[in-house]
């Protein structure tokens, strides 16, 4: 548990570097800059709040991944209904059209990729963004309150949806 | 294996982290199956695509400044801590008291070695800041390395020049301290890696390894002959201990 004051300013520090990865999470969790940034800021005061709940060592940018999610299901959904876009469940992961996919790809550019991303489900979102982080299944896992077998899968499928949306869209 | 079992697992091949046996079968299979390769190459390139082309939305510098001004910097420590730590502080100073000449040779007084932290976190900010981080755009180290020839009073010895896991992007000359260094810009997935090669001499360089991390990057810190090196980045730390082993030419 982070007890000490040194521990307390070193984990701000460390906390606050994570800002720029956190906003986007929130932002392509919200879909706009202003709920990204409340949802940022509560981010953290809950984080403040629960500082001795953290433990040293372990891995700060997937717990306060963890508590951007939380709090993201809790206030924002709660207040404004996000909806769900096809949800991960529905999708086929044996989709055999990997070459008008392969050409989307290729001529792929941001917006578009953007737009994509931004209409799948939620966890299928945030599991993509979060394996591009760098966080290792394990943390995933905890981020999202699941099995790691089931990140596992839930990051091929959330990927297979979004190269068939990509392919889609190119067409 | 089938398609299905190929599919679940074909990021996971790509990054390998399939176990030995695994990763055989997958390789097998998509040597036999046109179907499964193409969604292998689609898989590469959703990857770099990702990594390269999604936009990405920071926080703005006034929402950090609002962010920092709500974290204190430091709250009343539980007895408990105390307690608990004590011991292990004492036998600490006890250890360094008795191993004086351990302490001159592998550790390096905490205010030189905050400096040298400071001077390469500052340094790898300045490299992620820049406009143009990059002034000889290579992923081939024998066209970096020989760019460096008349820009700096050394020649740095690197020898690791990319892979697939770490990507070289370039080099350039920066400064490191009071001196000329060599910087190797590497990449992990959409992480920046700065490589700083210095002259040694002169400086309170740990004649040990050291790996420590500050304002959020990871550092690991060697010395090998008369150069210093420092990497730096923002990946988990054992990623950048396997990128360090692979520039120091440890056996994998």
């Amino acid at each position: 548990m982070a007890d000490s004051a040194r521990d307390v300013g070193t984990v701000g520090r460390e906390a606050l570097a994570y800002a720029d990865t956190l906003h986007n999470l929130a932002h392509y969790l919200t879909g706009n800059g202003p709920d990204a940034q409340d949802l940022l800021q509560e981010t953290y005061a809950r984080a403040l709040r629960a500082l001795h709940q953290f433990t040293p060592g372990t891995n700060l940018k997937a717990w306060l991944c963890r508590i951007l999610r939380n709090t993201f299901f809790s206030e924002y959904r709660r207040r404004r209904g996000s909806p769900v876009v096809g949800g991960l469940d529905t999708i086929d992961p044996v989709h055999d059209a990997a070459d008008r996919e392969l050409d989307a790809l290729r001529k792929v550019v941001a917006q578009e990729l953007e737009a994509a991303l931004m209409s799948l489900a939620e966890d299928a979102r945030t599991v993509i963004l979060l394996d591009l982080e760098g966080l290792t299944e394990v943390e995933v896992a905890e981020v999202m309150g699941c099995a790691v077998g089931t990140v596992k899968s839930r990051l091929s499928r959330a990927r297979a949806a979004l190269r068939r949306r990509l392919g889609e869209d190119a067409h | 294996m089938n398609c299905v079992d190929v599919r679940d697992v074909v990021l996971a091949h790509q990054r390998g982290a399939l176990a030995l046996g695994e990763d055989a079968a997958v390789r097998e299979h998509l040597a036999g199956c046109a179907a499964c390769t193409r969604v292998e190459q689609a898989e590469r390139a959703l990857s770099e695509v990702l990594e390269q082309r999604l936009p990405q939305h920071p926080a703005s510098v006034g929402l950090k400044r609002q962010l920092a001004a709500q974290w204190p910097a430091t709250v009343t420590p539980r007895q408990s801590w105390r307690r608990l730590a004590a011991p292990a502080l004492v036998a600490a100073a006890v250890v360094l008291a008795v191993t004086p000449l351990l302490h001159q040779r592998f550790v390096v007084a905490p205010a030189q070695r905050d400096a040298l932290v400071t001077e390469a976190v500052n340094d790898h900010v300045r490299v992620l800041l820049s406009e143009r981080p990059i002034d000889a755009e290579s992923s081939d180290i024998h066209q970096v390395k020989p760019w460096f020839g008349g820009r700096l009073d050394f020649a740095p010895a690197v020898a690791f020049g990319g892979d697939a896991e770490f990507p070289l992007r370039g080099g350039s000359v920066g400064y490191f301290l009071d001196r000329k260094a060599a910087v190797f810009l590497y990449s992990r997935r959409r992480h920046a890696i700065s490589l700083f090669v210095v002259r040694a001499e002169g400086l309170q360089w740990p004649a040990g390894r050291l790996e420590t991390s500050s304002r959020g990057y990871t550092l690991i810190v060697w010395r090998a002959g008369e150069l210093g090196y420092v990497l730096v980045s923002d990946v988990e730390s054992g990623e950048l201990k396997t990128l360090a082993a692979k520039v120091m030419g440890e056996p994998a």
